[in-house]
This record gives structure tokens, sequence and C-alpha cells, in this order.
């Protein structure tokens, strides 16, 4: 299994994709932050309006955690597309080049070396989302300071700069458990489908349906709190002012559930069928 | 002929409603605060607004005679428009008339409630009304009718007798319920509308404490 998982990571960062869809990544972030620093007044003054009537302000909202808010709030579709076309590409690349069937010639139990390819594209996932942390940090910290972090949800919050980077770095371990559900997903379709082109399609409709159903009142409260897709936005319950920790953890759980039944479904799938 | 003279003894003295000065009590106290060159305080501000969530924040308050308060603070704070003025400068900024509604006696001291109106367009609020501690010559409380910023109430409270500058004050307000396109809005962030019209406008509080004062007085 450890030969498998070393030769997984070696085929991973071996292929160019890789890197392209590291380097989009970052050249989407650094899009993201400049427009961030443009928006963020905008932003800043819609949410102070009616504030400005009655107080006056002291000190600057526009900092670098504001900018580290905005560029999570925006990443989340981005990053998981990127992710999604290169783990599904681990997959449906052996089944193009048909080295699926070369390495499944060798003493390798195919259930094995499939989970070795999700246990790899965990591992790859967790460290873009930690590369992204890492860099939208420095940047946003570098360039724009620190401060505190205004932020609406069922009202006006105001976090110091200290509490602010906290939140910041747990809502970064919540998005990673919604970005590894996401890679999760894509290999498990890349298993269903075998095919590039049509993996890719699906999965980009896979994710958007989820955004789209994230926004949607699903018609009951456990539906609204537990579905598949409802999870992905537990990272902002980091910004409530009183931080639901026994929610988070619940969501959690449930998210470790369903990324465990879908690789299990993906795993299933792969070893049954036929290679060919 | 008597009638005569009792109505324009009437006339006279009705007359000199119209032609008011400033209450002797009040240019007393404004006299104590005049006599204050500069002070400096640590302000610690509390915000009680429904929609706002908002951490004890701390600043530095410097003031200086003929100058605008300066504050200081590492952290972002929001300071309310009215309630830091506590030399009630932009009241008496331009001419203004007085008229007493009244006294009461609390705890011994006599509070007389003073509407203060602006005698000059330029003044930017409408109305005042002043309860003035007539013996300690210094405001107990105020609601000030702003031209554009609404009405602020502030409740004073002194550490000591002999105390110029307040060591609490409460700041009342009405604040209009932030409105924000759904776009921008974040999960569990539902749109109930018609809570939404039946808000209208909010009154919020904002909670003052000084301390460590460093007073300047002429004199001193």
């Amino acid at each position: 299994m450890k030969r498998l998982l070393i030769a997984e990571c070696f085929k991973l960062f071996r292929q160019s994709k890789t890197y392209y869809a590291i380097a989009s990544i970052l050249i989407i972030e650094g899009i993201i932050l400049i427009s961030a620093y443009f928006e963020g007044t905008n932003i800043i003054n819609l949410l102070l309006d009616n504030l400005r009537k009655t107080f006056y302000f002291n000190g600057s909202l526009l900092n670098g955690n504001l900018l580290q808010y905005l560029v999570l709030n925006t990443l989340w579709f981005h990053l998981p597309l990127i992710i999604m076309i290169v783990v599904s590409g681990m997959l449906t690349a052996e089944y193009k080049d048909k080295t699926v069937q070369t390495v499944l010639l060798q003493p390798v139990r195919k259930w094995q070396w499939i989970l070795s390819k999700y246990i790899v594209a965990i591992g790859f996932t967790v460290v873009m989302v930690g590369l992204l942390f890492l860099t939208s940090y420095w940047l946003c910290r570098g360039f724009f300071g620190e401060g505190d972090l205004v932020v609406y949800l069922d009202g006006l919050s105001f976090f110091p700069a200290a509490e602010a980077a906290t939140r910041i770095q747990w809502s970064f371990l919540a998005g990673t458990i919604s970005m590894v559900f996401f890679a999760v997903s894509s290999l498990t379709l890349a298993v269903i489908l075998k095919d590039v082109t049509k993996t890719w399609i699906v999965s980009a409709l896979f994710l958007i349906i989820c955004n789209v159903l994230l926004k949607i009142d699903l018609g009951t409260a456990w539906l609204n709190q537990y579905a598949l897709v409802k999870l992905n936005d537990t990272w902002q319950y980091f910004f409530q002012y009183e931080i639901p920790f026994r929610i988070i953890l619940l969501n959690w759980i449930v998210s470790v559930f369903y990324i465990s039944i879908i690789a299990a479904v993906g795993i299933f799938i792969f070893h049954k069928r036929d290679i060919g | 002929m008597s009638k005569i003279f009792i109505c324009c003894w009437l006339l006279l003295s009705s007359s000199d409603i119209f032609s008011q000065g400033v209450d002797e009590d009040l240019i007393k106290m404004r006299q104590r605060l005049d006599s204050v060159l500069s002070f400096q305080v640590n302000l610690q501000l509390e915000t009680d607004i429904s929609f706002v969530n908002m951490p004890v924040k701390r600043a530095l308050m410097r003031w200086e005679k003929g100058k605008a308060v300066q504050f200081t603070s590492k952290d972002f704070i929001l300071l309310p428009k009215r309630g830091l003025d506590f030399s009630l400068r932009t009241l008496f900024e331009y001419p203004f008339v007085t008229l007493v509604r009244g006294e009461t006696t609390q705890q011994g001291q006599t509070i007389k409630e003073i509407n203060v109106i602006p005698a000059d367009r330029r003044a930017d609020f409408s109305i005042a009304t002043i309860w003035l501690n007539t013996g300690l010559r210094r405001v107990e409380a105020a609601e000030i009718s702003t031209q554009r910023d609404g009405t602020y109430f502030l409740q004073m409270h002194y550490r000591l007798p002999k105390d110029i500058f307040p060591d609490r004050v409460a700041v009342k307000f009405e604040i209009e319920k932030i409105k924000i396109p759904l776009n921008f809005m974040g999960k569990g962030t539902q749109v109930d509308k018609e809570k939404l019209k039946a808000d209208g406008m909010k009154s919020g509080k904002i909670f003052l404490n000084m301390s460590d004062y460093l007073i300047r007085m002429i004199g001193s």
C-alpha cells in the first residue's frame, strides 16, 4: 500500500497539469485579491451606510483580514473546480492511456490501487488548500496589514484582528473538508464515467448544482442542515459572532460520513468492474 | 386708564419671553466648562445595537480648546456623533436662546430643565433639552435633536460631586436597520421581508466609560 501511495504521488507531481492547476489557483487568487481590494471599499461603504449617520469611524476596515475573507468567499467555487479536474484526471488519464490495465496486470489488488488514488487525492486537496491559505495570508497581510474584520451574517459583526485571523484559520480547515468532498466525488465520477471529458462535464455540473442548491431552501430544517450540498458552507459558521461549535462538529462528522460513503461507492464499483 | 396700563404691562412682560437671553445657571455651567483648556481620558465603548455585534473597544481621547477631539486606538471604533462633546461646544457654537421648562429636586440637588434653541441657521441642531444640576454646575442629561442625524439622548454619570466631566455616559439614538442586498448575504441569513418592513427605525445605545482623566484648567 505504501508503495502504491508513493507511486501515485510520483505520478501526480510528475504530470504538468498539476503545476498548471497550482499556477491557475495562484493566478485566480491574485485576480480575486486585486478585485477584492477595489470591491472592499464598496462593501464597507454598503455595510456601514446606516451607521454613518450616527457614528464617526476611527480606523480602517479595508485590511488583510477583510481581503482574506473576501478571497475565501470567492475561491470556494474556483478551487474545487480545479481540484476536481486534476483529481479526476488521476484516473481518467490512466483509462485513456490504458495504463490501468498495465498496472492491474501486476500483483496489485484493485481496491488497494484505487484506495491509494483516493488517499493521494485527499492529500493533494489538503496541500492545495494549505497553499492557498499560506499565500493568501502572506499576500493579504503583507500588502494590506492587519485590522478588525467586519462581516455581515445576521447582523454586522466586528472581530478584533487577532480573533479574525483565528476564525479565518478555522474556516480554512472547514473549507478543506468541503474541498475533500468535491475531490472524492470527482474521483468517484471518474470511476463511473471513465472518460476524461465526460467526467469533467459531470464534475462541473455537480459543482454548479451543489452551489445552486446551497442557496435554495430545501423545505425542512433537517435537510437544510444536513443535506449533502448544505454542508459545504460550514466555514461560514466561524464568522457568526458566537461560533456554534456543536453544529460545526456535527457538520464535520456528517461530511466525513458522506465522503466515506462516496469513496466507498467508487472503490466498490471499481473493484467489481472488469478492467477493459 | 388702568385697563390700558395693565394691557401695556402684560404686553411688555410677555414680550420678555420672546426676547429671552441665556439662562444664568447655564452660563455658569458654560463658564465652568470654558475653564478647561484641555483634557485626555481613556475611553471604553460598549455598543448595544440589535444588529451590531461589537466587542468592548478602547481608545485614548484627547481634546484641546479650539481644536477637534482626537482619538487614538489600535482597533476600529464607532464613535457616536453626540455624547463625546463633554464641553457641549457644538451646542454653544452659535448664538442661541434658552427657555426654562421647570425644576425638580433629585437626591437633594436642583435639576433645571432648559431648552436650548439655536438663533443661527448654521447650528446643526434644531433644539436641545438640558437637565442641569444648578448646585454642581454640570449637565446630568441632554436630549439633542439634530438637523440631519436624528435625536440623541445622553445620560451622564459622575464619580464625585466635584467632577466636571462624567465617568460614564449612556448615549441613546435612533438608527435605521441595515439593509443588505441579497447577493452579499452569507449562509443562515434569510430575508424576512415582513419583519424588515416592520422593523423601520431601531433604537441603539452606546455606553462610554471614562477613566484616568488628565484635565488642564485655567490657572492650573
